[in-house]
């Protein structure tokens, strides 16, 4: 005899009707609790028989007067954990969706009181702070008691699990959730330096976020989309990004750069920096703190560190986004959702379209042409009129890219003038660079390797070849442990690549022509040579434009072997052209030349009559090569002419010599190299080996070879001069200083 | 205004009519504007009204003059139009009433004659006002009457037309407040006593539905009420609550004794239906009951108006134990099926009595309860209730909030009342009551004695 007994009573005959009769066993209840208002087990009945019906509005008022009455019994926290899951979560199922109606139908103070109840209850700190978070995107007003401090749970969080990355859960959370609640809430004062620590925090996440290298799992073959970083397509099909601890739903950050943009905007706004307070774009915003700086010196105490601030903050941001534009271009592979089909990477390289030019015209310029680069940006340049003159400004070097082949030139160009007028603009006074290595030291950008390729890049730029060679050999030295890094298809070797290449045409500029070729020859070793039959047309477009140019320009050439060969080519041709038009004789270098010249004939021809002119002064010339590695039919020609009595009897010893070969025989030479040498003999006819000028049947083998030369005539040129470059590479490399 | 009754004299039934009507708008306009407290019709007038509107004879040496069927409809058209154009509040109400305040002469059965057709066309076309009017003259005349309105247009729209149910549907919307009047009138009228005064099922389905979607129709009249005291004794209850109680008690009972009748009509399907819709009508009934502890406290009425009559309560519970003994007698065996309605009936009148009095709508104590039950047979929920609470809580789980569930926790104060009520209390009675029913034979009921009729669990 005890209320709890009439109560089970009361509760077992409703449980007994509901199926049949709802109403009836509603009607229980409600008599039930007219009779037993402090009973929990009969409201909670009703409340399930409401919430089984998914009735939204009954459900949610008996929710409410459990709430009130019952604030202590476990069920009812079972209940309100299992609501606040599903207003955390972006499941669409029916029932889900009835629980988030349910929630809102209770009234506001009550879901507050909820979700701070339900907060507390949470052990987890990224539950406890998706929860705090509804909490607080619900009532603006909560975010003055709670915003800072949720913000700091996270940042705290992040810190003590040891996160990798700063693009973390925690950090999501924090950066684009909590922080627009926090700085747009305009009933809180925060002080100026927790906001640009948080600013900072903020701005590190985005970059985070949109330089994010490709997940192990992507398939490369499968995505098509198109490489514009803000179109939604990043977030779609293989390129499913997912930070650990969240969603895949809220793994996704909408347009990260104007995201960071918006922050930053308030963040200026509240910290009384200077300048328009509307959204701007990252173009102003780098116009804006131009002219800031110029007041810098006149500044003091806080006007001056807020003003410091704000220079260094904005340019950075310009700084890295610039910088991120320009390598997702020029190496797109190394961030996800960035398209790395659309084409491949691109080397910053010493433009040698000008090889073909006469050499007295370049010799002046080219010895000194790296000291003078140095000197100042400003320096005269005789320019064509073409369209890039513009990008230049009137100051610095041309880039010269082939336009039909990289779409974006343009956008590419801009981004990366910007990030180094950004960078320079960093280090325009002394304040600003330590601000800024501050925050590159918190960030870690060393370790950034999109970053350090634009470094290279800018230093190449600016024409510091040394150090630009150093910061090469580390990269590479970071590259290398990574096999996890590379891809199918054979992304890591053109990388690889990439970075030789690179440090060639430094050497180059140094005026370190053995280097330079030591290391390109270690490339093109690798590479297949492309067709010969090629339109030649953009190529040519290109030389005739520049014809003028003096050897200062650079390049940004495709990483192919079409592209990679020819610029191997021209290499070469520039490091021995100076050698073999010096005044003293050095036949070796000159028929290199020669054979190097035959490349895109007939730009070569002018160098091709002064080789000949010096052969004629010589009167004699020897290069056994010859007619191993000369198809060029017009050559053909014009050396067979040269020993006619009309052509001036020149003596020409251009039969291989295995004489020579044994007179000087080079230990560098291995018995691979010698071997390769003996066949290209056996195809001759040994038995005819010459001697100089001692044989009487020279005459009769160089007739024979010439003919047998025309008939060759129809060869791949590629394949000809890259046999050259295979066969040839020790002597090529040990005759240059 | 008794001067225009020679003008009106030489003029045909209609246009005389007509003319009285144009009249009586401009008399009672005046009389309105005159600023005279209360603003009375005058007697001269109220015979012009039943001379050449109702028609009634004069004298013997007149002879009724009578309309055709389509001279009323006529008519009807234009008292329709007339009410409708009428902006004045006042002046339509006073008019109403001149025309249809029972007088208590020979007029008045023409009179409640065309008052039904002048209804039951407005409900046809939507003539709110007219039916605002209507469920004032519901409020003020003897039940009598108003049970006969209610017959007319049930006949009308349920019985007569068949199909025509949704128009009598629509008029909860267009006239809450005559609708509530006429839940009132036809819970009044059908008592479920005989198969003539069980309500058609197609009037019982309106019902169900209408306050299933809005509980609070039942209370409108009530809601709007200055409650000064001032009603009509003889006149219908201010809420239908009492007769959709007896409704839903008896109805078990009522249909089961309807069931053994051979299925003549087949009206069988619809009866079977009656079961579920009774069940929600009880439901929604218990629903209005725990609203009412607000509205009451918002009057100051809280205990001191009983919308459930202690008397009316009394005569149901006579009611069913005569029917029940009835059933017992009939149905020797007492099949399963027999025995389950009359609990069923005995869980319901529990129900109602437990939830009505914890909210307020029933105040007397337990005693007097135990006193009006005593002849009816065993149910463990009527002994619960009978007994009420035990107030030993023994429960370690659940706090001891019983008494005041809102003073404990109340950190929100808007939150809607709780429907439990210290009304509940057990064997106090709620409020001074004013009588303890001595008319009821005294049941020998032993407070000392542990209860035995608690449910064996």
């Amino acid at each position: 005899m005890s209320a709890q007994k009439d109560c089970e009573f009361l509760v077992k005959r409703a449980r007994e009707l509901v199926s049949d009769d709802p109403c009836a066993a509603k009607a229980w209840l409600i008599t039930a609790r007219t009779l037993y208002p402090a009973d929990f087990n009969i409201q909670y009945e009703m409340y399930i028989i409401e919430r089984n019906a998914e009735r939204t509005a009954s459900a949610g008022r008996l929710l409410y007067d459990m709430f009130i009455n019952f604030p202590d019994q476990p069920i009812v926290w079972r209940e309100i954990s299992v609501i606040t899951a599903a207003l955390r979560s972006d499941s669409q199922d029916k029932h889900a969706q009835f629980l988030r109606g349910l929630f809102e139908t209770l009234p506001g103070r009550v879901q507050c009181e909820m979700l701070l109840k339900a907060t507390e209850q949470c052990f987890n700190t990224l539950e406890k702070a998706e929860m705090l978070l509804l909490l607080l995107k619900r009532f603006p007003e909560s975010v003055v008691q709670h915003g800072v401090n949720l913000g700091e749970t996270l940042l705290e969080a992040e810190a003590s699990e040891n996160v990798e990355t700063p693009v973390n859960c925690f950090r999501k959370l924090f950066v684009c959730d909590v922080l627009p609640l926090v700085v747009n809430n305009m009933d809180m004062r925060l002080p100026a330096s927790l906001m640009q620590k948080y600013m900072l925090k903020a701005a590190e996440f985005y970059i985070g976020y949109v330089t994010r290298g490709p997940s192990p799992d992507v398939q490369i073959q499968g995505s098509q989309e198109g490489g514009s970083l803000k179109s939604p397509s990043v977030s779609r099909g293989s390129q499913r990004y997912v930070i650990d601890g969240l969603s895949e739903k809220s793994s996704v950050v909408a347009e990260p750069w104007e995201r960071l943009l918006d922050i930053l905007a308030v963040v200026g706004a509240r910290c009384e920096w200077q300048g328009d307070k509307g959204q701007r774009s990252y173009m102003d915003m780098l116009q804006r703190v131009k002219e800031l700086c110029h007041y810098l010196p006149g500044l003091e105490g806080d006007t001056r560190s807020r003003c410091c601030s704000q220079v260094v903050i904005c340019a950075a941001l310009v700084l890295f986004r610039s910088a991120f534009l320009y390598v997702s271009s020029v190496q797109p592979a190394l961030f996800q959702g960035v398209n790395a089909l659309s084409s491949g990477p691109w080397i910053l390289v010493e433009d040698l379209s000008s090889v073909y030019n006469d050499v007295e015209v370049e010799r002046g310029a080219m010895k000194h042409a790296h000291k003078k680069r140095k000197l100042a940006d400003g320096r005269e340049k005789t320019m064509s009129s073409d369209d890039e003159e513009g990008l230049g400004k009137g100051r610095g070097r041309h880039i010269l890219v082939n336009k039909t082949e990289m779409p974006s030139w343009s956008e590419t160009l801009d981004s990366f003038r910007t990030a180094r007028e950004s960078w320079d603009l960093l280090h325009s006074h002394d304040g600003l660079e330590t601000e800024f290595k501050k925050i590159c030291a918190s960030w870690k950008t060393d370790s950034w390797l999109w970053f350090r390729i634009f470094l290279t890049d800018m230093i190449i730029y600016q024409g510091q070849y040394r150090k630009a060679l150093s910061s090469l050999h580390q990269m590479a030295a970071v590259q290398q442990p990574q096999p996890g890094q590379q891809s199918p298809s054979g992304q890591a070797s053109l990388e690889h690549h990439r970075a030789l290449i690179q440090q060639a045409s430094c050497h180059y500029a140094l005026g370190e022509y053995r280097m330079a070729c030591e290391k390109l020859l270690d490339v093109v070793g690798g590479l297949v040579p492309p067709n010969q039959v090629q339109t030649k047309t953009p190529e040519d477009q290109g030389r005739v434009k520049t014809k003028t140019r003096k050897g200062n320009d650079l390049r940004l050439l495709p990483c192919t072997s079409k592209a990679v060969l020819p610029f191997c080519l021209q290499l070469m041709l520039a490091c021995f052209k100076l050698r073999a038009f010096t005044d003293s004789r050095d036949d070796l270098s000159l028929g290199h030349v020669v054979v190097l010249l035959q490349h895109d004939w007939p730009q070569g021809e002018m160098l091709f009559l002064k080789a000949v002119d010096k052969i004629i002064q010589q009167g004699s010339f020897q290069y056994e090569n010859f007619f191993n590695y000369v198809t060029n039919i017009d050559m053909l020609e014009e050396f067979a002419y040269l020993r006619t009595p009309e052509g001036g009897r020149i003596q020409l010893e251009l039969l291989p010599n295995q004489g020579m070969l044994i007179k000087n025989p080079s230990p560098a030479l291995g018995v691979e190299l010698n071997t390769l040498l003996l066949q290209g003999v056996q195809t001759m006819d040994r038995h005819h080996t010459v001697t100089r000028g001692i044989t009487k049947g020279v005459k009769e083998d160089f007739r024979l070879a010439m003919e047998r030369q025309v008939s060759r005539c129809g060869e791949n040129l590629f394949s000809v001069l890259h046999r050259f470059c295979i066969n040839e590479k020790i002597i090529i490399i040990q005759s240059l200083p | 205004m008794g001067d225009i009754r020679q003008s009106l004299l030489p003029r045909d039934v209609l246009s005389a009519a007509k003319e009285l009507l144009y009249h009586l708008d401009i008399y009672i306009c005046n009389l309105v504007q005159s600023g005279r407290q209360p603003p009375q019709v005058d007697s001269k007038t109220l015979e012009l009204v039943e001379e050449f509107i109702l028609h009634a004879p004069k004298d013997r040496n007149t002879p009724a003059r009578r309309m055709s069927a389509l001279q009323e409809l006529q008519l009807l058209e234009i008292m329709c139009s007339c009410f409708q154009e009428q902006s004045r509040d006042t002046v339509r109400q006073l008019m109403f009433s001149a025309l249809f305040s029972l007088q208590g002469n020979q007029a008045d059965e023409s009179r409640m004659a065309l008052l039904s057709k002048l209804v039951s066309m407005a409900i046809a076309v939507g003539r709110v006002p007219i039916l605002e009017c209507a469920a004032t003259w519901l409020q003020r005349t003897h039940r009598v009457y108003c049970v006969r309105l209610a017959q007319v247009l049930v006949d009308d729209y349920c019985s007569m037309v068949p199909g025509s149910g949704p128009t009598l549907q629509n008029i909860h919307s267009a006239s809450p407040r005559f609708c509530c009047q006429f839940i009132t009138a036809v819970t009044t009228l059908y008592d479920l006593t005989s198969e003539e005064l069980t309500p058609p099922s197609e009037l019982l389905q309106m019902i169900v539905s209408w306050i299933q979607d809005d509980p609070r129709l039942v209370l409108i009249t009530f809601l709007n009420t200055p409650l000064s005291g001032s009603q009509p004794i003889s006149s219908l209850e201010v809420t239908p609550l009492g007769g959709l109680v007896r409704w839903c008690v008896k109805a078990p009972l009522a249909y089961r004794r309807d069931k053994k009748l051979p299925l003549t009509n087949g009206t069988s399907e619809s009866e079977t239906e009656a079961g579920p819709l009774f069940s929600a009508l009880h439901l929604s009934v218990l629903q209005v009951f725990m609203l009412l502890p607000n509205i009451l406290n918002e009057k100051g009425l809280f205990g001191r108006l009983a919308l459930l009559q202690m008397e009316s309560l009394a005569t149901l519970t006579s009611d069913l134990s005569r029917l029940l003994d009835q059933a017992d007698k009939h149905t020797h065996t007492s099949s399963a099926d027999t025995q389950a309605l009359s609990q069923l009936t005995l869980d319901r009148l529990a129900q109602a009595l437990q939830v009505a009095m914890a909210n307020g709508a029933l105040l007397c104590a337990r005693e007097d309860l135990r006193a009006i039950c005593s002849r009816l047979p065993h149910n463990n929920l009527l002994q619960l209730v009978l007994s009420g609470p035990v107030m030993y809580y023994n429960n370690i789980h659940t706090p001891p909030l019983a008494f005041s569930p809102h003073a404990a926790h109340s950190p929100i104060a808007s939150h809607p009342p709780h429907p439990a009520h210290p009304a509940h209390a057990p064997h106090t009675p709620l409020a001074a009551h004013p009588s303890s029913h001595p008319q009821y034979p005294a049941q020998p009921f032993m407070t000392g004695m542990p209860f035995p009729f608690r449910p064996s669990h």
